[in-house]
C-alpha cells in the first residue's frame, strides 16, 4: 500500500516550535495524559445495573502498572519532540504497541485487585482506559504511515499486538473485568454467536455479489435501466431492517411450508433465512453503485484504443475495464463487508443469532458490558476484514501497474 | 419446468421420517429467556425432542412467526391480547380471569393456539419510587401516590414516551386514582426501557425519584426502589403463560400437565428473584431456570 508522504514528516505544522518532529504524536500523548489525569481508568459498580464509581489509574492499578504506562507515555513524548527519522518511527510504533498492551494489562490488574468488593460487583473500563488505548492505537497507525510500511510489516504489527493480547488473556489477566465476567457466563454461546455472525456475513456476500455485480454492469451498458434500478435499491436501503425482517416472515414461511425439503435445509420465516435475504438486499446498493461507478469512470479513449488494437468486447472487459475499475470495485467490497458485519447485529432480532444477541440482551437489561461483549467483536471483525481487504488490494498485481 | 421439478424433488425428501422436534421460542428479553428455558428444560426432561429458538426477537416478530407456524410453543402475556386483536380499550384485559379466558378463546378459535395455565405473577406496568422516599412519605400503593401528588408532594417520574401516552398506561393510572402529572413532573425517555428508567430513579438523574417499571422486574429491589401496589386495578393484567400450537398439543398432550405446575409456582416475588439473578447478578438464564426447576422438583 503506497500512501502519499505526509507533509508533517517534512516540515513542522504551524504554531509548533521548529524541530518538533511529530505534532500528531504530540497531540495524542497530551490527550492520553489529560484523560488519565482527569477521568477514571476503571469504574467499580456494586452490581451490573448501576453506574460505576470512577477510580483513577494509580489507585486502581497500583504503582508498578502506573509507572509502566507513564514511562511509555514519556518515551512517546520524547519521540514526538525529536526530529523525525525512520528508526525513530519504528521505535515509536513499538512503544505505542507496548503502551496499548500495558494499558490492557493494567486494566486487568486493576480489576483483579478491586474485584474483592463482592460477587455481584463489577469493574468496567473507564474513560481514561479508552482514551489511552485509542491514542496508542492511533499512534501506531500514524507511525506506520510515516514508516511507509508495506502490507507485510502492517500485518506483522497487527499479529504481534493480537498475540500479546491473546497471551495476556490466556494468562487470566482480564478475568475479573466486567466484560470478561459476561463472557465467562456465556463462553459457549459466544463461540456460537461469533461463528454464526461470520456465517451470516459470508452467506450473504456470495449471493449479493452474484446478483449485484451483473446488475452493476447492466446499469452501465443499458443507461435506461439506471433510473428504475437505483430507485428500487435506494428504497430498499431506507426500509428499517426490523420492518424488512417482519415482512419476510410470511413469504418465507409459506415457501418452506410448500417445499418441505427447503424447510429441512433450514429455510423458514425465522432464523438465518430472512436475515440473509435482508442482508443481501441491503448489500446490493453499494455493490451495484460501485460496480457501475467503477466501469463508468473509465476514460472512453482507453476503450477506443483497445478496440482500435483489435480486442473483442469480451477481451476489453476482462483486460481493460475490469482492471481499471478494480480499485473502485474493491472499495465497494470493503464498504459492503463492513456494512454487512454491522447490519448482521440486527439479525439477532429475527432469531438468526450472531453477536447481536448480546447487544440486544444487554440493551434490555441496561448491562452495558454485555452490549460491549457483542459490539466490540463486531467492530474488530469489521476492522479485521477491512484490513485484510486492504492488504489484498495492495498485493494485487494489476494495482501496481495502475 | 425446472421449478416444477425442484418442487417435486424437494417435496419428496423425507420430512416426516422422524417426529419433528417441538420448536420452543421466547422473546428476546430477560424474562423471555427465563420462561423459555423453563419450557425447554421441562419438555426435554420428559423425552420430548425440542429445538431451541429462545430469545428470538421482539413481541411482533415472535407473534408473527408463531402465526406462521414457525414456532410451536413460547411464553406470552395475557394482556397482550388487546394488542393482538386490536382491542386495547376493552376493559376485559384488566381482569386476570376474564382476560385469560378471552385471549385463550380468541387464539384457539382464530389461530389454533392453546393458552396453558398462566402464572400468578403479573408483569404489568407499575410505578416504582425510591425506598427512602416511600418510607419517609408512606407510599405503598398508587392511592398513596395520588394523595402525595395531589397534596403538592415533589415527584419526578422517568418513563418511556409509550408509557406516558398510551391510554392503558399512565393515563389509566391518572384516571383511576384521580391525579395528573405535569410535564415538569415527567422525564420522558423516547425509546426508554424499564432498565433505563429504573436506573434514572435509583441514581437520581435530573432529579428523578420515581420510574415506570414492570411488576416482575428483577432490578426494582436491587436498585433500592419499591413498586407501588395498583390497589384499584387500573392496569391491564399481564400474566405469563405458555402458548402452544393446537396440533403440537394434540401430538404431545402431556405438555399441559408438565408445564401447569411449573407456571403455578411463578409468583410475583419468585419471578422478581429469578429475574434479578439474571439481570443484577449476571447469571445465565439457562442455569437460573434449571436451578428453579430443580428446587421445585427434586430429581428422584
Amino acid at each position: 500500500m503506497t500512501l502519499p508522504a505526509d507533509p508533517a514528516t517534512r516540515r513542522p505544522a504551524l504554531g509548533l516550535p521548529a524541530g518538533v518532529g511529530n505534532p500528531v504524536l504530540l497531540v495524542l500523548v497530551i490527550v492520553a495524559a489529560a484523560a488519565a489525569a482527569a477521568s477514571g481508568f476503571v469504574a467499580l459498580a456494586p452490581n451490573r445495573l448501576v453506574s460505576g464509581r470512577p477510580i483513577g489509574l494509580l489507585s486502581a492499578a497500583g504503582a508498578a502498572p502506573t509507572i509502566a504506562v507513564a514511562a511509555l507515555g514519556a518515551l512517546l513524548l520524547a519521540a514526538a519532540l525529536l526530529p523525525p527519522r525512520k528508526p525513530l518511527h519504528a521505535a515509536a510504533a513499538g512503544l505505542a504497541a507496548l503502551l496499548l498492551l500495558s494499558t490492557l494489562a493494567a486494566a486487568g490488574h486493576a480489576a483483579s485487585t478491586i474485584a474483592a468488593a463482592g460477587p455481584a460487583a463489577r469493574v468496567s473500563l473507564g474513560a481514561a482506559f479508552w482514551a489511552i488505548a485509542a491514542c496508542a492505537a492511533l499512534a501506531i497507525v500514524d507511525q506506520m504511515q510515516r514508516l511507509r510500511a508495506g502490507p507485510a510489516l502492517r500485518l506483522l504489527t497487527v499479529l504481534a499486538i493480537a498475540g500479546g493480547f491473546a497471551a495476556l488473556a490466556l494468562a487470566g489477566t482480564f478475568d475479573q473485568l466486567a466484560i470478561a465476567r459476561e463472557y465467562a457466563t456465556r463462553h459457549q454461546l459466544f463461540a456460537e454467536a461469533l461463528g454464526r455472525h461470520v456465517a451470516l456475513v459470508a452467506g450473504s456476500l456470495g449471493p449479493a455479489l452474484a446478483v449485484g455485480f451483473p446488475l452493476g454492469i447492466a446499469a452501465v451498458r443499458v443507461p435506461r435501466l439506471q433510473g428504475p434500478l437505483f430507485a428500487v435499491l435506494n428504497t430498499l436501503q431506507t426500509v428499517p431492517s426490523i420492518a424488512l425482517f417482519g415482512l419476510l416472515i410470511v413469504p418465507l414461511s409459506a415457501l418452506a411450508a410448500a417445499l418441505p425439503g427447503l424447510a429441512a435445509l433450514g429455510v423458514g420465516g425465522i432464523g438465518p433465512a430472512p436475515a440473509i435475504v435482508a442482508l443481501v438486499l441491503y448489500a446490493l446498493l453499494p455493490i451495484v453503485r460501485n460496480t457501475a461507478a467503477g466501469l463508468a469512470g473509465i476514460d472512453r479513449a482507453v476503450i477506443e484504443a483497445a478496440r482500435g488494437m483489435g480486442l473483442t468486447q469480451r477481451q476489453i472487459f476482462y483486460r481493460v475495464e475490469l482492471p481499471l475499475a478494480s480499485p473502485v470495485l474493491l472499495a465497494g467490497l470493503r464498504i459492503v463487508i463492513v456494512q454487512t458485519i454491522g447490519l448482521a447485529v440486527v439479525a439477532a432480532l429475527i432469531g438468526a443469532g450472531g453477536l447481536g444477541t448480546f447487544v440486544f440482551e444487554g440493551l434490555g437489561q441496561y448491562a452495558l458490558d454485555l452490549v460491549l461483549l457483542g459490539a466490540l467483536p463486531a467492530i474488530f471483525l469489521a476492522l479485521g476484514a477491512d484490513f485484510l481487504l486492504q492488504t489484498v488490494a495492495a498485493l494485487l498485481p494489476f494495482r501496481a501497474r495502475r | 419446468m425446472v421449478v416444477a421439478g425442484l418442487t417435486l424433488l424437494l417435496g419428496a425428501l423425507p420430512a416426516a421420517a422422524s417426529p419433528q422436534p417441538v420448536v420452543v421460542a421466547s422473546k428476546i428479553d430477560t424474562e423471555g429467556a427465563l420462561l423459555g428455558n423453563m419450557i425447554l428444560d421441562v419438555l426435554a426432561a420428559h423425552g420430548i425432542a425440542v429445538r431451541n429458538r429462545l430469545q428470538l426477537g421482539p413481541t411482533n416478530i415472535v407473534r408473527a412467526a408463531t402465526l406462521a407456524g414457525q414456532i410451536d410453543i413460547y411464553p406470552e402475556y395475557t394482556g397482550n391480547g388487546g394488542l393482538f386483536f386490536r382491542m386495547e380499550k376493552d376493559p376485559v384485559w384488566k381482569s386476570r380471569v376474564r382476560g385469560y379466558a378471552e385471549i385463550a378463546k380468541l387464539d384457539r378459535e382464530k389461530n389454533h393456539l392453546i393458552w396453558l395455565a398462566p402464572a400468578p405473577a403479573d408483569n404489568t406496568w407499575v410505578i416504582a419510587v425510591r425506598q427512602d422516599l416511600a418510607r419517609r412519605d408512606h407510599l405503598a400503593t398508587m392511592s398513596d401516590f395520588a394523595r402525595w401528588v395531589n397534596g403538592g408532594g415533589r415527584i419526578k417520574l422517568a418513563a418511556s414516551a409509550e408509557f406516558v401516552e398510551s391510554p392503558s398506561a399512565l393515563p389509566a393510572f391518572e384516571a383511576s386514582y384521580g391525579f395528573r402529572l405535569s410535564d415538569r413532573q415527567l422525564l420522558t425517555l423516547a425509546g426508554g426501557n424499564t432498565s433505563a428508567t429504573l436506573r434514572a430513579a435509583a441514581e437520581g438523574m435530573s432529579g428523578v425519584d420515581a420510574a415506570m417499571a414492570y411488576g416482575t422486574d428483577g432490578a426494582i429491589a436491587a436498585l433500592g426502589l419499591v413498586a407501588l401496589d395498583d390497589d384499584k386495578g387500573a392496569q391491564i393484567v399481564y400474566a405469563p403463560a405458555p402458548v402452544v400450537r393446537a396440533a403440537v398439543l394434540q401430538q404431545y398432550p402431556q405438555i399441559a400437565g408438565l408445564l401447569d405446575p411449573v407456571f403455578a409456582g411463578l409468583t410475583l416475588a419468585t419471578l422478581q428473584r429469578l429475574n434479578a439473578a439474571i439481570a443484577v447478578d449476571g447469571e445465565d438464564a439457562g442455569s437460573v431456570a434449571a436451578d428453579y426447576l430443580k428446587s421445585r422438583h427434586p430429581p428422584p
